[in-house]
């Protein structure tokens, strides 16, 4: 219907807003912005979490993180691969609550040992961790891969908006 | 920082303050008292006790949340409106700690204890590149302790007004380092004010000044309620060039000023020229030897009313005066006008006039629409902000929790909407009675065989007779004929029986509506309350404003409705033409086209010896707010939570008439806008979501009455939901939730065998 209304005001005002940009180069930003994130774990008919330090791959399909052997993450994970990995920007945004995004990347986590496999995986986590060198290193930590089922993306305190690595296969 | 900074300074001392910490209004009054000038004794509330109050009440928060709820540059003047709303509700109900109240009260204390004036005082707010006036909230003749506190408060609040958040990037507004100062002076009452520019703004490289003067408050000048008389005289001598008279009720008056008046008001010029270094533009009230200014700023190239929309609705600004005069016109002229002329066109059987004549009627309701757009724009919308002014009024006096409450005091109006909602449900209720008949016309709506009139009274002569049917025939042609003349997606939806007989067949399956409970309020115990906080003095002003608001309110929905009424008659006439020409062999039987067609439909008819006929495309449907990349989908979308309540239900989505047949009880309305054309379909729906925001809007209107859920300003609503999806609306938090929750993809995963040994 015809009629006309009020006239949409603001639309002659630019906007700098970051919704603009395309949701898949928010996450990419938000995930490679973010040194450390929260792992989401599960066994035992009990839910746990700890912080991680991680790298994605560039199509954002895969994330790598390692863990010592004798931790309690360690033991869930061998018992089950399903994780959730929660990353936000809240140190940007500390007074700011409709500034934060947050994604939670759901997916299964693979434990990746021995070479050759082992080597592009453990370049990842360094080039975005150098100083985990030594920790990595060690015969008692183990490299982890996680395969991304998909991401879910929160902005503005609520909208939330979810994405799925393709499979370029 | 340091902390022992003064939260007030005396006006005469703000001269020497930074214009940071006192802002650009309390600055230029302390200089003009520096200078010997006659100012109004006052003092200024520092920036520091704004920053305190918004450290001690976590205000910023609540900025924050209705600013990022979503882009600004997607949110329509009426979201906006709400937002400041809300804002402006959250800084009255935040208590003012002692520690800034008190050197408030004492300063006040000291001036004396009168009738004060309050006023914004902005840093940089009164800078030569920009000036922001109108933008922020003055107020006047404020008496008492608690007065004075509230009125610090609503400045301080005005500083996310509605009209500063359109200017917010002009302004450079940030919730972290925006803040404002407040001027509170005694109130000067005098029989004359006015403004004064050092040049004429419209005429800056010319040797012109210009005084303008209303009686009474330079308020009503400013805010336009009064038109000024206007003296143009030479800037370098004061030689009056140009005199012309303001519009008075009594007639032509005498000119305000006396030539002595106006030699006081140019040498006034002059010296606050010299002062701030650039001519002034200054607010001045009184006469001659006792003239008094009360403002003054430089002169800006480029105010704030711009060329864009944002002008126009800075004209909308609801002002008790403007509205009182508005509110005549439109009650009593122009609605009257319009439902007349609707009904003058209706009158006229268009079958019997030749071509020619048929081709008049088009241009001749064409040119009708068109003016009625116009004076829709520039009079009912203006009229309509009677219940924005309402809002304003009752919560200032009442305080109420829910900065919407005072909308239950406009419950029960007589809307045409909600009248043809009772119709439609009357019809409903006697196909229930009668379930024969609902299975004599199963299918029919659907069936294609009655999308005009004749085919409908087919259809009902082949019906068993029945008492029933026999009641139900004229009953159904009553209805379409007075409620459903209207135009909708360029279709006339009285010639489509179709339409309407699938929304009555559907309403009829399910049972009556339960309309929503009034949840305890009652319209006239919150008048009661409203007339009691302001009390006895101020009584017939508030019966003012109530009984203005309400018919505002009522006139929101109607005025669109008889609107349509125009529209549909334009389109019974365009119909008309097109068969014609279809008969003719000079325009395809299928074409489909808008009131966009009229004059190339009124040519063809006058032109019998011309060829076929091209008729422009119809519009597409325009797409709104940010689309979502391909492969992301929205599982959680924001918008205002516009009626409380939670749903669930497959999405419809309403873009065009043909829609209405589709939609089945329990499903989710989803459209751009609800529009009053459209709101009989709501009684099916448990739940709307609509693109177009904002709490006082049709869909939310009639959402609340209904008890349905509603969240409305969700961006891109009907662009990114699909028939059938799955939602949950929650018209609490403002949240449409789509999809269940499922971790599908999660599940189909397969482990990768070489993660284990």
């Amino acid at each position: 219907m015809p009629i006309e209304d009020e006239p949409v005001l603001g639309r002659t005002v630019d906007s700098d807003d970051t919704a603009a940009r395309p949701l898949v180069e928010r996450i990419r930003q938000l995930v490679t912005g973010q040194p450390f994130g929260v792992l989401c774990t599960h066994g035992e008919n009990l839910a746990y979490g700890s912080l991680v330090a991680f790298a994605f791959t560039g199509d954002l399909r895969y994330a790598v993180f390692a863990t010592p052997v004798a931790t309690r993450k360690y033991r869930l994970l061998s018992e089950h691969q399903e994780v959730a990995l929660v990353v936000d920007d809240r140190p940007r945004h500390q007074n700011d609550m409709m500034k934060v995004e947050a994604v939670t990347a759901t997916g299964r986590a693979e434990e990746i040992r021995g070479a050759p496999e082992m080597d592009d995986p453990v370049q990842l986590l360094l080039a975005r961790h150098p100083q985990l060198k030594n920790f990595l290193d060690a015969r008692s930590s183990a490299l982890f891969r996680i395969r991304i089922a998909r991401f879910l993306h929160v902005s503005r305190f609520q909208e939330v908006n979810q994405w799925v690595p393709q499979d370029p296969s | 920082m340091g902390s022992a900074r003064s939260l007030v300074v005396p006006l005469a001392a703000a001269g020497q303050q930074e214009s940071h910490q006192v802002g650009g209004k309390a600055r230029t009054l302390g200089r003009l008292i520096g200078a010997g000038f006659r100012v109004p004794k006052g003092f200024c509330i520092t920036v520091d006790a704004y920053e305190r109050f918004i450290a001690a009440s976590d205000l910023a928060a609540t900025i924050q949340m209705e600013l990022g709820r979503k882009p600004l540059a997607e949110m329509r003047w009426e979201e906006i409106w709400d937002a400041a709303l809300r804002i402006r509700s959250a800084f009255l109900a935040a208590p003012l700690p002692a520690d800034i109240a008190g050197p408030i009260v004492a300063a006040y204390r000291a001036l004396g204890a009168g009738s004060l004036a309050v006023r914004s005082s902005a840093p940089g707010e009164d800078g030569a590149e920009q000036s922001h006036a109108g933008l922020h909230e003055s107020l006047v003749g404020v008496e008492g302790e608690q007065g004075l506190l509230d009125a610090v408060r609503i400045v301080w609040a005005s500083l996310w007004s509605d009209a500063a958040l359109l200017y917010r990037k002009e302004l450079g507004m940030d919730v972290s380092r925006s803040r404002m100062a407040v001027v509170v002076q005694d109130f000067v009452p005098a029989n004359v004010s006015g403004v004064g520019f050092g040049i004429d703004p419209r005429r800056p490289s010319e040797d012109r000044a210009m005084v303008e003067a209303v009686p009474g408050f330079c308020e009503d000048l400013v805010s336009g309620a009064v038109d000024p008389d206007r003296w143009i005289m030479k800037r370098s001598t004061g030689e009056i060039v140009e005199w012309s008279p303001g519009t008075r009720e009594s007639g032509t008056a005498s000119p305000l000023l006396e030539r002595e008046d106006l030699d006081v008001l140019h040498r006034a010029l002059r010296s606050v020229e010299e002062l701030l270094g650039c001519p002034p533009d200054v607010e001045w009230t009184d006469r001659a030897a006792n003239l008094t200014l009360l403002q003054a700023r430089p002169v800006t190239g480029v105010t704030v009313e711009g060329d864009d929309e944002r002008a126009w609705y800075l004209s909308l600004r609801p002002n008790q005066g403007r509205l009182d005069a508005l509110c005549t016109r439109v009650t009593e002229e122009l609605i009257p006008e319009l439902e007349a002329e609707g009904q003058r066109f209706a009158a006229t059987d268009l079958t019997t006039l030749d071509d020619d004549a048929l081709a008049d009627a088009i241009d001749e309701r064409r040119e009708s629409l068109a003016r009625w757009k116009t004076i829709y724009r520039d009079e009912f919308i203006p009229f309509a902000h009677g219940v924005r002014r309402l809002g304003m009024y009752y919560n200032d006096a009442v305080r109420p929790d829910d900065p919407y409450e005072f909308t239950v005091i406009l419950g029960n109006q007589p809307m045409i909407a909600s009248e043809r909602n009772a119709a439609l449900e009357r019809l409903a209720g006697s196909l229930r009675e009668d379930p024969q008949l609902i299975r004599g016309l199963e299918g029919l709506a659907d069936s294609g065989r009655i999308r005009d009139r004749a085919g409908w009274r087919q259809e009902m002569d082949a019906l068993p007779a029945s008492p029933a049917a026999e009641a139900f025939k004229p009953a159904f042609e009553a209805f379409l004929d007075h409620y459903m003349n209207i135009a909708f997606d360029d279709q006339a939806l009285d010639d489509r029986p179709d339409l309407t007989l699938g929304v009555v067949m559907e309403l009829a399956r399910g049972g009556e509506r339960k309309m929503a409970e009034a949840g305890g309020a009652d319209p006239a115990a919150l008048e009661r309350r409203l007339l009691e906080a302001v009390g006895p003095d101020r009584r017939e002003e508030a019966v003012n404003v109530i009984r203005i608001g309400r018919l505002s309110w009522q006139l929101r929905d109607d005025d669109n409705i008889l609107m349509g009424r125009l529209e549909n008659q334009l389109q019974h006439a365009l119909h008309l033409a097109a068969e014609r020409l279809v008969e003719a062999g000079r325009l395809e039987g299928d074409a489909r086209f808008g009131t966009g067609a009229a004059g190339p439909l009124a040519a063809a008819l006058r032109d019998r010896a011309g060829g076929r006929v091209q008729l422009p495309l119809l519009e597409a449907p325009a797409c709104h707010g940010t689309a979502l990349p391909p492969g992301s989908t929205p599982r959680q979308m924001i918008g205002q939570p516009a009626a409380p309540g939670l749903a669930t239900g497959p999405v419809r989505i309403v873009r065009d008439a043909e829609d209405f047949t589709r939609f089945r009880r329990g499903e989710v309305m989803v459209c751009d806008a609800i529009q009053p054309s459209v709101t009989h379909l709501v009684p099916l729906a448990c739940a709307i979501i609509e693109r177009r925001g904002g709490m006082l809007i049709h869909g939310a209107i009639i959402a609340r009455e209904l008890g349905l859920p509603c969240v409305n300003g969700v961006a891109n609503a009907a662009d990114l939901l699909k028939n059938g999806d799955l939602v949950t609306v929650d018209g609490h938090l403002g949240i449409v939730t789509v999809g269940p929750p499922e971790f599908d993809l999660e599940r189909g995963q397969t482990a990768n065998p070489s993660a284990r040994e």
